[in-house]
């Protein structure tokens, strides 16, 4: 028994020290990526993949995150006649919480599936191997420019989640419960600020990175055949969202404390 | 300033490991073993490639033939022993300093390893695209068509590897692995999975190759006809050793029973006598009356 718990003891952690030694070669990578010019048409063609092709599906969730809040909230709010309110709550969820980790989430499936399986395709075709036995750094020319096109387009992508989030919101509230229009946005102006649309879109550097960098670890270490491309899916989508989910409580702590050590508590209600 | 020399070649000693008498030839592997967790997949081979010449390494499937190329440019590290390249050792280097070492290698990889997401000239110039810059794209076009024409497949340069056969994919790889006018050229089963025409169009691409870029060439192959038609000198390797090294005629004469076995395809007594021990197929099959509903 002891002897099973230290050899799975072993393996978690040569696989941590692995998985610490490739982020550190992408972290290296990216910044030198940054500072060649060369490699930004790389970095450009990513960003198309994993920005552009991704606006719809990130509005389409964002809209309908903001739709299912209002429809959910309205009735609480009215009973208490605070259904005017209805706006501070919605935006203030979707700019702070949901937008940010319900984009996050749609992009490890969309974009982080992607990458896995391209890369775990090259990986088990020896495509990897060929860029390496070119002289070429698998790492610079095949992580690094999808980690900063992520790194970049997440927040941007959490951005147009917001903003679809809200006009969602303001349709189910205004249009569908006639709420007065011009009390929904005072509160909401009021309610939201500048910092809470901050965390968000800070959130979305450190989730774009999470993606990024377990989906290309992912594709890296994958088992050859069919069978290996689709479990390191599987396992890349699992660990990005677990990631998400952790990473958004410790970031939660740790602006909350910010918030706390420079500005009073406020009141929403 | 003799001392300030002498004290700069240690340095550089040091730096780049020991290393050996170029004499001994272009590749030395010197005691490498290589392990899988407890699999040992090649057991203390020593091996010099000679400058010039085409080796070829013969061996049943799942023996180390590409394990043991790919030590040859360190795509894999060795368990222990040692790899030298033009007298100086190269597996204890970094990636960064290997990277120098492996853009005087040209590599073959079994399918092909094309980049898919690129046509076929940008996978051609991809090696020169990462080490040098071309001031105008002509130069670029020039050396495509340049490098196509040495595999015969002029005009081929804005498809894809989707839309080419088996033959043409390696051939388009071929080109890509001399793009860098390497010293060496690793093939890795270059005529598996073509048929007899192509096949031959590959070996005598590498002939080719050889008398008009006098380059070394290391192929691993299980086609005899290949290996005798190419080959300065063959070796053969079993369970992870090296049991048979020479030329054609000394490897058609080797006594050793599992060499003329596999220069001949023919099955050993062992393996017959469990094949026949099973029964026929029409016994061990399931027949629908086996079945109860």
């Amino acid at each position: 028994m002891i002897e099973l718990v230290g050899a799975k003891a072993v393996v978690v952690a040569g696989n941590a020290g692995r998985f610490g030694r490739f982020v550190w070669q992408t972290m290296i990578a990216s910044a030198r990526s940054c500072a060649r010019t060369r490699t930004y048409p790389l970095i450009w063609a990513q960003m198309n993949i994993i920005g552009v092709r991704s606006v719809p599906i990130i509005m389409i969730t964002g809209a309908f995150v903001g739709m299912i809040l209002a429809v959910q909230a309205y009735d609480q709010l009215a009973s208490m006649g605070l259904e005017e309110r209805l706006g501070v709550l919605i935006n203030i969820s979707v700019v702070k919480e949901l937008g940010p980790v319900l984009a996050a989430v749609m992009l490890a499936g969309r974009v982080g599936g992607a990458l896995t399986a391209e890369l775990g395709t090259m990986n088990v075709t020896e495509q990897i191997d060929a860029v390496r036995s070119m002289g070429t750094d698998p790492i610079r020319y095949l992580v690094a420019p999808r980690v900063i096109a992520c790194l970049m387009l997440t927040p941007a992508l959490i951005i147009y989640g917001d903003l679809l989030g809200i006009l969602g919101g303001y349709f189910v509230g205004v249009i569908q419960f006639k709420i007065n229009s011009w009390a929904y946005w005072s509160f909401s102006a009021a309610g939201v600020e500048l910092w809470d649309v901050a965390v968000g879109v800070i959130k979305g550097f450190f989730f774009g990175a999470a993606i990024a960098v377990i989906s290309c670890y992912k594709g890296f270490t994958c088992r050859e055949g069919a069978h290996g491309v689709g479990q390191a899916c599987t396992e890349a989508f699992v660990a990005s969202f677990i990631s998400i989910l952790a990473l958004d409580y410790a970031l939660a702590v740790v602006f909350k404390a910010i918030y706390s050590t420079f500005w009073p508590i406020r009141s929403l209600v | 300033m003799a001392r300030r020399k002498k004290r700069k070649v240690k340095k550089e000693d040091e730096n780049s490991g020991s290393s050996i008498s170029d004499g001994d030839g272009i590749i030395v592997l010197k005691d490498l073993t290589k392990k899988f967790s407890d699999n040992v997949v090649l057991d203390n081979i020593s091996l010099t490639v000679e400058k010039g010449k085409t080796t070829v390494i013969i061996g049943p499937s799942g023996c180390g033939k590409t394990v043991l190329i790919k030590h040859l440019i360190l795509l894999l590290r060795p368990s222990s022993g040692e790899v030298y390249f033009k007298g100086r050792r190269i597996d204890n280097m970094n990636e960064i300093e290997l990277n120098k070492i492996r853009i005087r290698f040209g590599f073959l990889f079994q399918g092909g390893a094309l980049f898919d997401s690129l046509s076929v000239a940008d996978n051609i110039t991809f090696p020169i695209r990462q080490h040098f810059k071309i001031k105008h794209w002509n130069q670029y076009d020039e050396l495509v068509k340049n490098k196509l024409s040495m595999v015969g497949l002029e005009g081929f340069q804005s498809f894809y590897p989707s839309n080419l056969s088996g033959g043409q994919r390696k051939r388009v790889a071929l080109a890509r692995a001399i793009a860098l006018n390497p010293e060496v050229i690793l093939y890795d089963e270059p005529t598996t999975g073509l048929d007899p025409i192509r096949s031959d169009v590959i070996n005598e691409l590498i002939l080719k190759l050889q008398r008009e870029l006098g380059v070394t060439s290391v192929v691993v192959t299980h086609d005899m006809t290949s290996a005798y038609k190419i080959a300065d000198r063959i070796i053969m390797l079993h369970n992870g050793k090296i049991i048979a090294d020479g030329d054609d005629k000394h490897i058609r004469n080797h006594p050793h029973p599992v060499v003329q076995q596999f220069i001949h395809g023919q099955v050993n007594e062992d393996d017959l006598a469990v094949l026949r021990a099973s029964g026929t197929i029409f016994q061990t099959q399931f027949l629908p009356d086996d079945f109860e509903e």
